[in-house]
């Protein structure tokens, strides 16, 4: 089930019960604390790093620090939030070690290139034109292709489904820089996903994209799918 | 409130698909999309972007990742 079909709160009474646990002296009551966030901590981190040999010392990392002070997580805010705190400052200091500077992220051109280009509408149902897991990597390609600072905002607002104000405190940015932020990633995700699920697409795209949908189901075939 | 210009109209977009703000701000912004139609296929797509970003729930863990955070992990819960 996703996220979004949950409510807001489901599932967090599993958590303050397992938190518990740990807190009482049942450590083995935090691996299915891990199993249950793992994937939203490796995304968090993948989103502000961009590569996954980061994002997984960044994972690993969240996991021993959240273990470690889990006597601090308060209950105020659901868990899911707190974790994602530390799972984004984690990475946001791996960042900064590795010295790169945020404001080339921010180039001038940003904006002028999140205006947007393309005005055809898309197809009501990209299921008829590609697999699942086709659209999926679709979508993986055009978030790992925004500039860090719109892929982290569209992961939190959009993925895990924070709130502006929450986002905003994880980032440390004001909520107008955030809500600013927002629109570009989603105009330049729109943008990038247009190419694929446009009405009526461009020859070139069309005959591309069923060229690797024909070299996929051969490798399927042939199995030599995924090497 | 007054009719809005395209540029208006784009820097609310995302009140528009969050369903935020007034409804004064929602009819203007539905009568903008209603007579242009370079904003409508915007607004439209851009939605449907968003949605399809939450329904494919992107980026799985690495088997081989996840493997090596429980041997990490069970390295710190046994310490004493």
């Amino acid at each position: 089930m996703n996220e979004h079909a949950r409510a807001p709160n489901s599932g967090g009474e599993d958590d303050l019960a397992l938190i518990e646990l740990v807190l009482a002296g049942d450590r083995r009551a935090f691996e299915p604390l891990v199993r249950k966030h793992e994937r939203r901590v490796f995304r968090v981190a993948l989103a502000v790093l961009g590569n996954s040999e980061d994002a997984e010392e960044a994972m690993q990392d969240t996991f021993i620090k959240a273990y470690r002070h889990l006597d601090q997580f308060r209950g105020e805010s659901r868990f899911t939030t707190w974790l994602t705190r530390i799972a984004v400052n984690e990475a946001l200091q791996k960042r900064h070690a590795r010295k790169e500077s945020v404001s080339l992220d921010e180039a001038p051109d940003v904006e002028s290139k999140s205006l947007p280009g393309r005005f055809e509408p898309w197809t009501s149902n990209p299921e008829r034109l590609y697999g699942k897991q086709e659209i999926r990597e679709l979508v993986e390609g055009a978030i790992q292709a925004l500039p860090p600072i719109y892929r982290e905002t569209l992961v939190l607002r959009d993925i895990e489904e924070m709130s502006a104000e929450e986002a905003a405190d994880t980032l440390e940015i004001t909520v107008p820089a955030l809500k600013s932020r927002l629109l570009r990633a989603r105009l330049l995700l729109r943008e990038s996903l247009g190419r694929h699920f446009e009405e009526r697409r461009p020859l070139p795209t069309r005959i591309l994209d069923s060229a690797k949908r024909l070299r996929n189901m051969m490798k399927v075939m042939t199995g030599t799918a995924g090497r | 409130m007054a009719t809005l210009t395209c540029k208006q109209a784009l820097a609310h977009l995302s009140d528009y698909i969050d369903e935020e703000g007034s409804a004064e701000l929602r009819r203007a912004l539905e009568d903008h999309i209603s007579w242009c139609r370079r904003c409508r296929v915007v607004f439209d797509t851009t939605e449907k972007a968003v949605k399809i970003v939450l329904d494919v729930e992107p980026f799985e863990v690495p088997l081989a990742v996840s493997a090596r955070l429980y041997t990490r992990l069970e390295e710190v819960l046994s310490e004493k």
